[in-house]
C-alpha cells in the first residue's frame, strides 16, 4: 500500500510538469507549423517515415484505455497526467497527418483508410501494473524522443521545415513525458528500492516499442525508419537505457541480481507444477 | 582466465538468460543473430560480471557486433582487474 507522502510526491510533481506544459509547451497542430515550408520534391521515405510514426501514434485510443487501467488504483496524479497525455499525443497525430495530407504525399481518403486498417488490430498494455507501467512509459517516450530527433535532422537534410517542425515540437512534448515517467520512478525508488528494482529488470527485459506487430508492414518500415535516420542497433543502450539508469542512480548490477531472482523464482514455480 | 573458459562461461549464461541452448556458438557468431535483444545481452554481461568480480564500464558495452568482440571486452576487463 503506498503511503501518503508518496501520493503528495507524484502530485507535486504533476503540478510541476502540468504548470510547465500551460506555460511554456502549448501548442497548436495547425496553426504553429510553417507549412509553407513544406519541400513537395522531398523524398517517399520521409512521407513513408511520417506514416509509420502517425501509425504508431494512431493507438492513442489503446494506449490512453490501457494506461488509466494501470494507473487507475496508483495515484491522482498518474490518472491526471494519463489525461493530459493523452491530449498532447493526439496532436502528434494531427501534425503528421496534416503533413501527410498538405504535402500531398497522401490523400486525405488514403488517411482515412489508413486509420481504418490500424484500428483491425488493437494494442494491449503489456504490463498490469502502475509501476511497471509507469516505468516502460519512461522508456518508451524517452526512446520516441531520441527518434523523432533523428528524423527532425533528415527532415532538415531534405529542406522541409514544416516537417522538422512537426518532430520538433513531437519531441519536445515526448521528453516531457519521458522525465515525468522518470520522476514517477524515482518516487517508487524512493518508496520500495528492491520492488521497484525488480520492475525496472522486468520491463527492461521484455520492451518492445508499442507498433510492434501492429502496424502493417511495420518491420519494413522500421528497416526505412532506421536507414533514413542513421540509427544503429545500440541507440537504446546508448542514448536511453544506460542514461535513464545513470540518472536514477540505479546500476546495473542492481537488475542483474533482480533479473536473477525473477528467474529462479519462475523455475521454483514451474517445478512445483510438475 | 582462458579465452576457451570465457566462450564456455558466455555459451551457458546465455543459454541460463534466454533459456535457449547456445552450446553451438562460437567466437564468430553475431550476436544479432542469436535472437537476444540488446537488454537480455547486457543480463548475459552481468552474469559473467558477477560471476568474474569485474565492472564493465558502460561506453565499453556498445558498437559490439559479435561474440569474439564481447570476449575482448570481458578478458581485457579481467585482465586489468
Amino acid at each position: 500500500m503506498a503511503t501518503d507522502e508518496f501520493h503528495v510526491k507524484l502530485y507535486r510533481k504533476f503540478q510541476t510538469f502540468f504548470q510547465e506544459a500551460e506555460k511554456k509547451r502549448r501548442w497548436n497542430p495547425v496553426e504553429d507549423i510553417p507549412w509553407s515550408d513544406i519541400n513537395p520534391d522531398a523524398p517517399e521515405n520521409l512521407a513513408l517515415c511520417a506514416e509509420t510514426f502517425l501509425g504508431v501514434e494512431s493507438y492513442l485510443p489503446d494506449y490512453i484505455r490501457g494506461g488509466l487501467e494501470a494507473v487507475r488504483a496508483s495515484s491522482v496524479a498518474q490518472r491526471w497526467f494519463t489525461a493530459n497525455w493523452g491530449y498532447e499525443e493526439l496532436k502528434h497525430s494531427m501534425a503528421l497527418t496534416e503533413y501527410l495530407v498538405r504535402s500531398g504525399k497522401r490523400t486525405e481518403e488514403q488517411m482515412f483508410d489508413f486509420q481504418a486498417k490500424l484500428m483491425e488490430e488493437e494494442w494491449e498494455r503489456p504490463f498490469d501494473t502502475g509501476r511497471k507501467m509507469s516505468i516502460y512509459g519512461m522508456f518508451q517516450e524517452m526512446a520516441t524522443f531520441v527518434i523523432y530527433l533523428r528524423h527532425e535532422k533528415l527532415a532538415l537534410e531534405h529542406s522541409d521545415k514544416a516537417l522538422a517542425t512537426v518532430y520538433r515540437l513531437n519531441a519536445r512534448d515526448e521528453i516531457a513525458h519521458a522525465r515525468f515517467y522518470e520522476d514517477v520512478t524515482r518516487v517508487y525508488l524512493e518508496e520500495d528500492r528492491d520492488g521497484t528494482v525488480a520492475d525496472l529488470a522486468h520491463v527492461a527485459k521484455r520492451f518492445a516499442m508499442p507498433g510492434v506487430g501492429l502496424v502493417p508492414d511495420y518491420d519494413k518500415r522500421i528497416e526505412v525508419m532506421r536507414g533514413e535516420g542513421k540509427m544503429d542497433r545500440d541507440i537504446f543502450l546508448k542514448k536511453v537505457y544506460f542514461p535513464l539508469l545513470k540518472r536514477l542512480d540505479v546500476n546495473r548490477r542492481e537488475l542483474v541480481a533482480a533479473a536473477a531472482a525473477e528467474r529462479k523464482a519462475a523455475k521454483a514455480e514451474r517445478d512445483a507444477a510438475e | 582466465m582462458e579465452r576457451t573458459q570465457l566462450l564456455e562461461m558466455f555459451k551457458a549464461k546465455a543459454s541460463e538468460v534466454a533459456e535457449r541452448d547456445f552450446s553451438a556458438l562460437e567466437e564468430a557468431s553475431v550476436i544479432a543473430d542469436m535472437g537476444v535483444d540488446s537488454l537480455a545481452m547486457l543480463e548475459v554481461v552481468g552474469e559473467m560480471e558477477r560471476e568474474l568480480d569485474v565492472q564493465i564500464p558502460d561506453d565499453n558495452l556498445v558498437g559490439i557486433e559479435t561474440v569474439s568482440q564481447l570476449l575482448d571486452v570481458v578478458e581485457k576487463r579481467v585482465a586489468s582487474a
